[in-house]
């Protein structure tokens, strides 16, 4: 099963991609536990390509898909914006005090941490981060 | 995402409801910063029940950083309690559990705070 999305870099579009997310899933039939990892890779790459955006020129496009196979699940947010690679963002210290706690970098770390599977490949202009996860047993 | 407030006795309940997600952040920092502001006349703890919270990213958890860090400053206490499933996955493996302390159920968490108060 894939479904395809697009929609313009805009914070705005965010409850349209959860949307987006939350059809595919009624529709695949997917355990609700494991829709909490998909919910957040979403979200926090997405609004990191919002943020990372051209600030002048065009706004960039956004291309999310979803494939479901043999129990696993592959998110794929495409955009044309500049190159960003989130995954060379350094890792918070989770370990950290109370008061030298910092949330940057954080939305990625917990991505990394709750999917199987995240690459970055810069193509053809593109930036694309793929990421997967097994949300059911395979069908025998 | 709906936000509500209970007090019980010298303490305020913010109780928030739905998806804490990037657009709702920046409202629920707003109302949790009025509340910590008005606690420094009368109450003396901070709880957030999230009994009712489905979801929460780290834009959601940012707020909740701020709030403790702010609690602490002003000599308040504060805890959250009630964590579903997916909030509950996301305060640990963000390393939040261990920073912020997280009680079971409101009667927990009201404890923790009468206690952080004395």
């Amino acid at each position: 099963m894939k479904r395809h999305t697009s929609v313009p870099s805009d914070a705005a579009q965010l409850s349209t991609l959860t949307q987006f997310l939350q059809e595919f899933w009624s529709a695949a039939d997917l355990p609700a536990a494991e829709t909490v990892s998909f919910e957040l890779a979403l979200e926090e790459i997405f609004m990191n390509v919002v943020m990372h955006g051209s600030p002048a020129g065009p706004v960039p496009r956004v291309e999310v898909s979803l494939a479901l196979c043999d129990g696993c699940l592959t998110l794929i947010i495409e955009d044309d914006g500049p190159a960003f690679d989130p995954l060379s963002l350094a890792a918070p210290d989770v370990a950290a005090s109370l008061e030298e706690r910092r949330v940057g970098g954080l939305g990625v770390y917990l991505v990394r941490q709750m999917m199987d599977a995240v690459s970055y490949q810069r193509l053809g202009g593109r930036n694309k981060l793929s990421m997967t996860k097994r949300v059911r047993e395979p069908t025998p | 995402m709906n936000v509500r407030l209970e007090s019980i006795g010298l303490t305020t309940v913010v109780i928030p409801e739905g998806r804490l997600d990037f657009g709702a952040a920046a409202d629920f920092r707003a109302q949790v910063e009025r509340v910590l502001a008005g606690a420094g006349t009368g109450p003396a703890g901070v709880i957030i029940d999230c009994a009712g919270l489905d979801y929460v990213s780290s834009a959601g958890l940012r707020v909740f950083l701020l709030a403790s860090r702010a609690a602490q400053r002003a000599g308040l206490a504060f805890a959250m309690c009630a964590l579903k499933p997916a909030v509950r996955e996301v305060f640990d493996v963000s390393g939040f559990s261990r920073v912020i302390a997280v009680t079971a159920d409101r009667a927990a968490a009201l404890t923790h705070a009468r206690q952080g108060s004395a």
